[in-house]
């Protein structure tokens, strides 16, 4: 391929070096965070780098949130190469999680095809989930943003009605159902910790959909639509149709990341509230990856990292919880706007790359 | 006496390698219209980003008024004197002429803008410069001409003394051009510099005074206008000798294509072309004039199944078109280039392959069971690359990384790659270097030969004359005359008829529609 198209390699590598300097600026201004609220911000600042590999069940924890950071990141990969802003992955988690869980706790619930009996569950719900913005904006031009946020509360109201009213047990007054039988919960892959079957359910969905993008006859109707819909129009594509489909693939992936929650070890169960807005890091990671589903794991990978790393910041040293949060929020504004915003030169300057002081519009100011 | 602007031996290569300049040598007089013009890709483009601060050179000096200076943004070449009008205008179309003008440099009484003071000096500039602008219209009301005159008197406003005019003319209508060039002229009587920067040989011979010569990224050489040919020219920047001419059709075949009373109108239902009636034949190019947005480009998107028709039929060897998707339509054998090659007919994002497959994605060659025949669709891409020689550097670079003429290239190559019955063209050569037009005409001609039926619209006039068998005039969505072409009919014959300012008569109109 090497002749044929520009170096891989090279654009591997400036991608990296893009993410490396938003990691690090990101850790920065961490680090002011730390220095400001903490009695000891050294020991802080050596659990948020260093936290996730302290033991087997941080690193679970880690790679639990690597899976599940992976499987929002494809299915917000999948509609943004289609250039669909549909941002109803929390919705589809939602109905994809309580289907699992419908499945679980039935009499499939006890037996060996409990987990692929709701997986498939999942995926079909969250499918019909994606659709429903979808084929609302094909039919009557619904903006897709709105209805699929819209619907995301939608979502997450009536799991919580279900569990409070009907799927909670009787009388505890608990938020939450019962556990799963074993039979319905993930595996450990590593027992004791939250490494479970889950992480190997992302890396199936990446292959899956880089497949799908780049190896099939949709995948690449679906990318053209994306470049450009009235190219692909003039192609004789029919947008619409491929608009509503990638809606509706990428709801089984957010469906599928709703089984992944409630079956794995994390939980095994149905709980209110259970994705912790973990959904919409989704946005995140796919900008990060540029829609590109074999760059979607290493991101959640990062990410991930830094995520869990000012979690258990928050839990074993003295900075505020709060502030854990203005940390993750100031992670994710960096690394999200160094590749949505043209800033390349202001990096460059930064990083002391020779360019004319008056050569960037923020230094002309 | 130091030239006022001189760039020497200028180098740029561009991160991933294009060299786009390479030694350029430009050496521009006071009070002269200096053409620099060169086959896209030639780095002309470039040459002007660096005179105008947007590039850096990474080799070479400017010199203004024989000082070194270095522009680090267009705002620095804005201080010393230089303007750019580029082919794209930026202006803001609901704001009034006046207000696009002085945007950023705004006359004040306080910290209030003075309006009134604004409209007078804008009014003053045009008049001095001959400019007819009113200040107070919105941009966007005005037609393509008078927007470029809103850009010029931006650059005049900010005092500049030497104005970059990069491809004016690609947009305008012949008699707009004619406008353009008085302006030009009275530019140049008031002791202001204009660089011009063109493809059409003949405007470039009888607006400059001087020209310099650009190709692969070297300046040629520089010469009086007054001393070269357009053929000589031509040699110049193509290194190699070129012919324009084309073959006309030997003879038509049977009817292929017929077009029956038809009638388009806008999304809003005000109309935008009305009876309109065309037979075009097998082996024939029947060319569409008209200043443009007189309802010829509505036709061709009709034909192909991107616009809804109101009323009428369309006939394709006997088949009415009316209920077939794009998809079906292509099956039987359609095929369309479309005016605006990045807006409508390529996916720039895309690679070079999946652009030039995606109109084929029900065939089998390419596409079994749902997925893709990669192997397959690189050789294509690469056989395609080799016979309509795309210069790329493989068929996985991104489209957007071409230059225009190759753009162009790419689409022709989709769309002619397999013999269409039926062809729709619109502008095939906007915006296209010599060496392409070249190519693309041949490509349409042999298209031709082959036994499609052409329509052919485009904004240049000797593009049409050059290219087509039969003429029909669009004037406000109807056609007021057809010729059948021959050396005697002239651009001037056919512009009052685009004008509307003459019509032929019913009989001789209905002998050239057969």
């Amino acid at each position: 391929m090497s002749q044929n198209s520009p170096s891989r390699w090279a654009m591997i590598g400036r991608e990296t070096g893009r993410a490396v300097t938003a990691v690090v600026i990101a850790l920065l201004v961490a680090l002011v965070v730390i220095l400001l609220t903490s009695a000891d911000p050294g020991a802080a600042f050596q659990t948020l780098l260093t936290a996730p590999l302290s033991s087997n069940r941080t690193m679970g924890l880690w790679i639990d949130d690597v899976a599940k950071l992976t499987l929002t990141g494809l299915a917000f990969s999948l509609v943004f190469q289609a250039r669909q802003f549909s941002m109803g992955v929390q919705g589809q988690v939602y109905m994809g999680g309580l289907f699992a869980a419908l499945i679980a706790m039935s009499p499939i619930g006890a037996t060996p095809l409990a987990i692929p009996v709701a997986m498939v569950a999942a995926m079909l719900a969250g499918a019909v989930y994606g659709f429903i913005p979808g084929y609302a904006k094909a039919r009557f031009g619904a903006s897709e943003i709105v209805s699929s946020l819209m619907l995301n509360y939608i979502a997450i109201l009536i799991v919580n009605y279900l569990i409070r009213a009907h799927l909670a047990p009787q009388g505890t007054g608990q938020l939450a159902t019962a556990k799963f039988p074993d039979t319905a919960i993930y595996p450990a892959i590593l027992p004791g910790t939250r490494f479970d079957l889950g992480i190997l359910v992302a890396l199936v969905a990446t292959f899956v959909v880089w497949f799908l993008l780049y190896r099939t006859n949709w995948g690449l109707k679906l990318r053209l639509v994306g470049h450009n819909p009235k190219f692909a129009e003039y192609s004789g594509i029919r947008s619409s149709f491929i608009m509503v489909s990638a809606m509706t693939v990428a709801g089984a992936f957010g469906g599928l990341l709703g089984s992944v929650f409630v079956q794995g070890r994390a939980f095994g169960n149905l709980a209110q509230n259970f994705d912790g807005n973990l959904a919409f890091e989704g946005i995140l990671i796919a900008i990060v990856a540029r829609s590109r589903p074999l760059a979607v794991p290493f991101v959640a990978l990062a990410y991930g990292y830094l995520r869990q790393g000012a979690q258990l910041m928050g839990i074993r040293t003295d900075v505020p919880t709060e502030m854990i949060s203005v940390v993750q929020a100031i992670i994710i504004l960096l690394v999200a706007s160094s590749f949505s915003l043209p800033g390349k030169k202001f990096f460059a300057n930064l990083l002391g790359r020779k360019t004319t002081p008056a050569a960037t519009p923020e230094a002309a100011k | 006496m130091a030239p006022l602007l001189e760039a020497i031996s200028i180098g740029k290569t561009y991160p991933g390698g294009t060299v786009a300049n390479d030694g350029v040598n430009l050496s521009i007089e006071a009070g002269e219209v200096h053409a620099v013009v060169g086959e896209n890709g030639a780095g002309k483009s470039t040459l002007m980003k660096i005179l105008f601060g947007i590039e850096q050179p990474d080799r070479g000096e400017l010199r203004l008024d024989g000082k070194p200076v270095s522009f680090a943004n267009p705002r620095e070449a804005i201080d010393n004197g230089i303007g750019m009008v580029f082919q794209h205008f930026s202006l803001v179309p609901s704001f009034s002429v006046y207000e696009n003008v002085v945007l950023g440099s705004e006359p004040r009484t306080g910290i209030k803008f003075d309006r009134q003071k604004a409209i007078e000096e804008v009014r003053a500039l045009s008049e001095k410069f001959r400019l007819a602008v009113d200040p107070l219209p919105p941009v966007g009301q005005l037609p393509v001409g008078q927007q470029q005159r809103v850009e010029i008197l931006k650059a005049l406003y900010r005092n500049a003394r030497i104005l970059i005019l990069d491809e004016p003319t690609a947009v305008l209508a012949p008699q707009e051009v004619e406008e353009l060039f008085v302006a030009v002229r009275a530019l140049v009587a008031q002791g202001r510099t204009v660089i011009f920067i063109a493809h059409k040989l003949p405007e470039v011979l009888a607006i400059s005074d001087r020209i310099t010569v650009m190709r692969a990224g070297k300046t040629v050489g520089s010469v009086n206008a007054k001393e070269v040919t357009e053929q000589s020219l031509a040699t110049m920047m193509v290194g190699r000798e070129i012919a324009l001419r084309v073959d006309r059709a030997k003879g038509r075949g049977d009817l292929a294509c017929e077009v029956k009373a038809l009638k388009l109108t806008a999304e809003s239902g005000a109309p935008i072309a009305e009876d309109l009636n065309l037979k075009v034949h097998q082996g024939e190019i029947l060319g569409l004039v008209g200043v443009e947005g007189n309802g010829q480009a509505e036709l061709l998107e009709a034909i192909a199944g991107l616009r809804a028709i109101a009323d009428g039929v369309v006939y394709l060897n006997g088949e009415k078109l009316n209920p077939l998707s794009t998809l079906e339509r292509r099956e039987l054998g359609l095929a369309s280039i479309p005016e605006d090659r990045i807006a409508r007919g390529l996916a720039t994002g895309a690679t070079i392959a999946e652009n030039l497959v995606a109109t084929r994605l029900a065939d089998k060659r390419y596409v079994r069971n749902g997925l893709l025949d990669l192997k397959a669709i690189k050789a294509q891409a690469l056989k395609l690359i080799e016979r309509y020689s795309i210069r790329a550097g493989g068929p996985g670079y991104p489209v957007g990384t071409l230059s225009g003429g190759n753009m162009q290239k790419v689409v022709v190559a989709r769309e002619l790659s397999e013999q269409p019955k039926l062809l729709l063209v619109n502008q095939p050569t906007r915006g296209v270097d010599l060496g392409a037009t070249q190519f693309i005409w041949k490509s349409l001609t042999e298209a031709r030969d082959g036994g499609a039926a052409v329509l052919l619209s485009s904004a240049d006039l000797s593009e049409l004359l050059a290219l087509s068998d039969r003429l029909v005039v669009f004037y406000r969505g109807k056609i007021v005359a057809a010729f059948v072409n021959s050396d005697d009919l002239t651009a001037e014959t056919l512009g009052t008829y685009m004008l509307g300012l003459s019509r032929q008569d019913p009989e001789t109109m209905r002998a050239a529609l057969q």
